[in-house]
């Protein structure tokens, strides 16, 4: 595919939409009539308390699980509906906690994404090459490129399963939870570089998060899940309110603003008794 | 002209060799081509090199060296050399598509299935002709193989750990039935069905060289397939779902294959132990390459195993012939030991 | 409640009674109950049935009231020191360990006679229980019951091979064991069965007397230690009641597999998680269990015999599964 053809694809199922959703594991609903227009070329972030659906949602726009009702559409055309190579093109998915085949090389693990490029008679081409070292630069991996997957620290690790989704070149990428389980510094710099893909790149980004202040400080727009629903969503700055986190996640917290960038970060707050006493 | 088509072919037919693979694969090859000659050579009536060499292109040195080459030790020697092909082949096939490097035909007990069900038409009709044994064996195998995918599917994680036990049990299940079978059974028709199930290449004649070459003339063209789904699958299955690939028909596929070429060797020399287990797991020590070139490497890494333990089982006690299943599941074990030591404590289980 | 339990015990003895009573009219002849009562009682030398019982019959049934009894126990207490619910002398490599112990040094060296049986089943099984425990324990993630019945498969396969290898290197001595490797109780063993039996009696006197410990260690190594188990010489007194049981049962009836798998969990379903009642009613039921096994054996494709341990494993196997569907 050449760069031209790139585009024109990607001009033409830009957006991606979900249509009145519904999804259950057998008989029990996860998901009710959920409806979101994801906005091209940005950072979503979706968030909401542990066991909200979340998760369900991301792998239903993936295709990993079937709607019971509705339907998500790339473009204009139903993920569930059209071939799964042909949906490979478009939307790459990196599920949460991957793991890679022991001994495997993080050129290898990038090459994977090359997958749906590829055919029986068409295995490696130049610009599957291309595409990987591409991939590598931009998640800052090129150095690691002959390193085995699992002798690298939680961080690396990730940044090659976010560089195997970025060689696979599509213009939609759904990610759940990559930054999970590491540390503040390597959530910040794998945030970072999934903002300047989605901003530098134009690619929009659709990314399950669990921590609240580095979704407020990185994404631009946020979707606050509970019990299935979909409670508040839209830019930042008019979601991530006081009586939204009190709302969706019970949580009791003040909303403050940083100074320099202006985005918005919660502290909960600290009961003090003694000084509600003396008030009293 | 030629240019504009050497170029298309260029755009439109690419791989990728690694190099120390290939050179790997192509030694394996050599070590079971120099396997069989010493194969040829040894046993109670001795041969030289050139001797066995000569006997093969049709200059014997005598008449006895014909028919001691050509009746016995060769089909014998193909036999083994196949037989642990296709076995190493099932189990690297097993291993990828569950993601588990303990998964081996014998082991889960697709091998004994296998075995039962060759073993009860053998008593139950001891007319069926021997052409049909692989399709029986391939019955008896998916039957087993369906039967533990069902048994330890279930929605949430673990599921590969529960294979294993599963297939363990399994495994036990069918030895006591055709342990059962063969008490009840003639003794006589028993006693062969014996031999046959500890995994001995005794027997070899060229039907079953036909037989395996057939299975392997099959398979191998249809690998060439498979060598791209297992990519996929490899990584997990929402990635590979994520890469665009059909998950739930390929590994369906997938899992047949790896049972017809395990079905294919059990008919021919009974349920070989541990092969599908050591095989892959050599090639992997070896050289590090992709899915498909993986599979010609246990391939040849097999063939060259169960060779050498054929060798070694008729010539380490002689005149005593030790079943090259027992010399495979007495090298097996420790390797299989070791795995377990190694496995890398992350849930891969 | 103490009239509940005093009951369930004299219908389970009922029963194990029942059982025993048609475990010897079931052979090539069947025999009536009524001449069983009386060669039990007025044994007459002259009568042709008396002498079948006495010498036959009632010599099988005790043995395998006896190898179920052992089995169970052991099975029990592996689980409640191991707390895996897959513990089982067989899959934990004790029963192959104590088959190969036997074949090597009493059939293929010749070395001893039958008083010896036991002791070369105890090293074995011994040296079964360490190997699988120590290769499970070094293994990433310790002993789980994935490492245990893996480690103790790896084992199974190994000593198997070389089993049979053994068998093929030296067949004339290995015919009389060949029947006994697939675990069965046919065949006057009498002599075999009089040296097992002081093992078999050490280690239920030991599984008795550890039993209200093994049920603190059931919750766990520290909260045993919490309340005053001294865990170390614990497991050592396990370990020793466990080897001394199979080796007993190995000796006299070679390696019967799943019965101390099955048999502790039933049990379970009706006592509940106290070992004190666990042991003894694994022992009953053991031994009720391998009594309809073999009265099974023999009937199920009459006139010819199958191997007792073909039916433990025929129907301990299908349980297995479901355990680990179940459980894990």
């Amino acid at each position: 595919m050449t760069v031209q053809q790139r585009d024109e694809a990607a001009a033409g199922c830009r957006a991606l939409r979900i249509e009145d959703l519904s999804v259950g594991y057998g008989d029990v609903p996860v998901l009710e009539g959920l409806s979101l227009d994801v906005p091209d070329g940005a950072l979503t972030a979706i968030v909401g308390p542990n066991g909200c659906g979340k998760s369900t949602l991301l792998k239903t726009m993936a295709r990993v699980l079937r709607p019971s009702g509705g339907r998500v559409l790339l473009g204009d055309d139903p993920v569930h509906g059209i071939p799964t190579r042909e949906v490979a093109k478009r939307l790459a998915l990196l599920p949460q906690g991957p793991v890679a085949p022991e001994g495997l090389r993080v050129r290898e693990l990038v090459a994977q994404g090359r997958f749906p490029h590829q055919s029986l008679l068409r295995q490696w081409s130049r610009e599957d090459a291309r595409a990987v070292d591409a991939a590598m630069a931009a998640a800052d991996v090129a150095e690691m490129a002959d390193r085995p997957v699992d002798a690298l620290s939680g961080g690396q690790r990730q940044r090659c399963w976010i560089a195997m989704v970025l060689a696979q070149e599509t213009p939609v990428l759904l990610l759940d939870e990559p930054t999970t389980f590491l540390d503040l510094k390597v959530q910040v710099d794998l945030m970072t570089l999934l903002r300047r893909i989605a901003h530098q790149e134009g690619r929009t980004l659709v990314v399950v998060m669990h921590e609240l202040n580095v979704a407020a400080a990185f994404a631009d727009r946020l979707v606050m899940m509970r019990a299935g629903r979909i409670e508040a969503e839209g830019e930042v700055a008019h979601v991530f309110t006081e009586e939204n986190l009190q709302s969706v996640f019970d949580l009791d917290a003040t909303v403050l603003h940083d100074p320099a960038s202006g985005r918005p970060v919660c502290v909960p707050r600290v009961a003090r008794p003694h000084l509600r006493a003396v008030a009293e | 002209m030629t240019e504009a088509i050497l170029q298309r072919l260029e755009g439109a037919v690419t791989y990728r060799l690694p190099l120390r693979a290939t050179v790997v694969a192509a030694l394996l090859l050599c070590g079971s081509l120099v396997v069989l000659v010493v194969a040829l050579m040894s046993g109670s009536f001795p041969l030289t090199a050139w001797q066995s060499l000569a006997t093969l292109l049709g200059a014997a040195p005598s008449e006895t060296a014909t028919t001691v080459v050509w009746t016995f030790r060769l089909p014998r020697a193909l036999v083994a050399a196949m037989a642990g092909a296709l076995l190493a082949l099932s189990g690297a096939i097993l291993q990828t598509v569950t993601r588990n490097v303990l998964a081996d035909p014998s082991l889960v007990g697709v091998s004994q299935g296998a075995g039962l069900a060759v073993v009860a038409t053998l008593i139950a009709f001891p007319g069926t002709p021997a052409m049909l044994r692989p399709l029986l064996a391939f019955g008896g195998a998916l039957a087993v193989a369906a039967l533990i995918l069902w048994i330890s599917a279930r929605r949430t994680g673990g599921a590969t750990m529960r294979f294993i036990l599963t297939g363990i049990g399994v495994a036990a299940f069918i030895s006591a039935c055709t342990s059962a079978l063969l008490t009840y059974g003639n003794i006589d028709r028993a006693l062969a069905a014996l031999g046959w199930l500890a995994g001995s290449v005794h027997a070899a004649g060229w039907g079953e060289v036909r037989s395996l070459a057939l299975g392997l003339l099959v398979l191998v063209p249809l690998l060439v397939w498979g060598a791209r789904p297992l990519a996929a699958l490899r990584m997990g299955e929402d990635i590979a779902t994520g890469l665009g690939a059909a998950v739930a028909r390929d590994r369906r596929i997938l899992v047949v294959f790896a049972v017809a070429s395990a079905a294919f060797a059990v008919a021919a020399v009974g349920p070989l132990g541990f092969v599908g287990l050591v095989a892959p797991h050599i090639a992997r020590r070896l050289a590090r390459s992709g899915p498909g070139l993986h599979l010609v490497l246990s391939a040849a890494a097999g063939a060259l195993m169960v060779s050498a333990a054929d060798l070694l089982g008729r010539t380490l006690f002689a005149p005593v012939q030790l079943p090259a299943g027992l010399v495979t599941a007495v090298i097996g074990a420790p390797v299989f030991v070791w795995l377990i030591l190694r496995r890398q404590a992350r849930g891969q289980l | 409640m103490n009239t509940v339990r005093r009951g369930s015990w004299v219908i389970a003895l009922g029963a194990l009674a029942l059982a025993f009573g048609w475990h010897i009219a079931v052979g090539a002849k069947t025999i009536p109950l009524g001449t069983i009562l009386e060669a039990l009682v007025a044994y007459d030398r002259a009568i042709f049935d008396h002498v079948v019982i006495r010498d036959l019959r009632l010599p099988r049934a005790l043995l395998a009231i006896g190898v179920g009894a052992a089995l169970a126990v052991a099975g029990a207490l592996m689980q409640g020191v191991t707390r895996n619910p897959l513990a089982d002398p067989g899959l934990l490599g004790l029963l192959v360990g104590a088959s190969f112990a036997v074949v090597l040094f009493h059939g293929f060296l010749g070395w001893g006679a039958a008083a010896t049986i036991p002791v070369w089943a105890a090293i074995g099984a011994l040296a079964g229980a360490l190997t699988v425990w120590g290769v499970a324990s070094a293994a990433p993630g310790g002993a789980t019951p994935l490492t245990l019945v893996l480690s103790g498969a790896a084992l199974t396969g190994f000593l198997g091979a070389i089993i049979s290898m053994l068998h093929l290197i030296d067949e004339d001595t290995f015919e009389n064991l060949r029947v006994w490797l697939t675990g069965t109780l046919a065949g006057r063993r009498t002599e075999t069965a009089l040296w097992a039996l002081p093992w078999a009696l050490a280690g239920l006197a030991v599984a008795l007397g550890v039993a209200r410990q093994v049920t603190a260690l059931a919750m766990g190594e520290e909260t045993a230690t919490g309340l005053g188990v001294d865990v170390k010489r614990l497991q050592v007194a396990v370990l020793f009641s466990v080897v001394a049981l199979t080796a007993a049962a190995v000796a006299v009836a070679g390696p019967m597999g799943f019965v101390g798998l099955v048999i502790p969990h039933v049990v379970r379903l009706f006592v509940g998680q106290d070992y004190r009642r666990i042991v003894p009613w694994s022992a009953l039921a053991g031994a009720l269990y391998m009594l309809l096994a073999d009265i099974a054996a023999r009937l199920v494709l009459a006139p010819i015999e199958v191997s007792t341990g073909l039916v433990t494993a025929f129907l301990g196997a299908p349980f297995f599964v479901w355990l680990v569907r179940a459980r894990l």
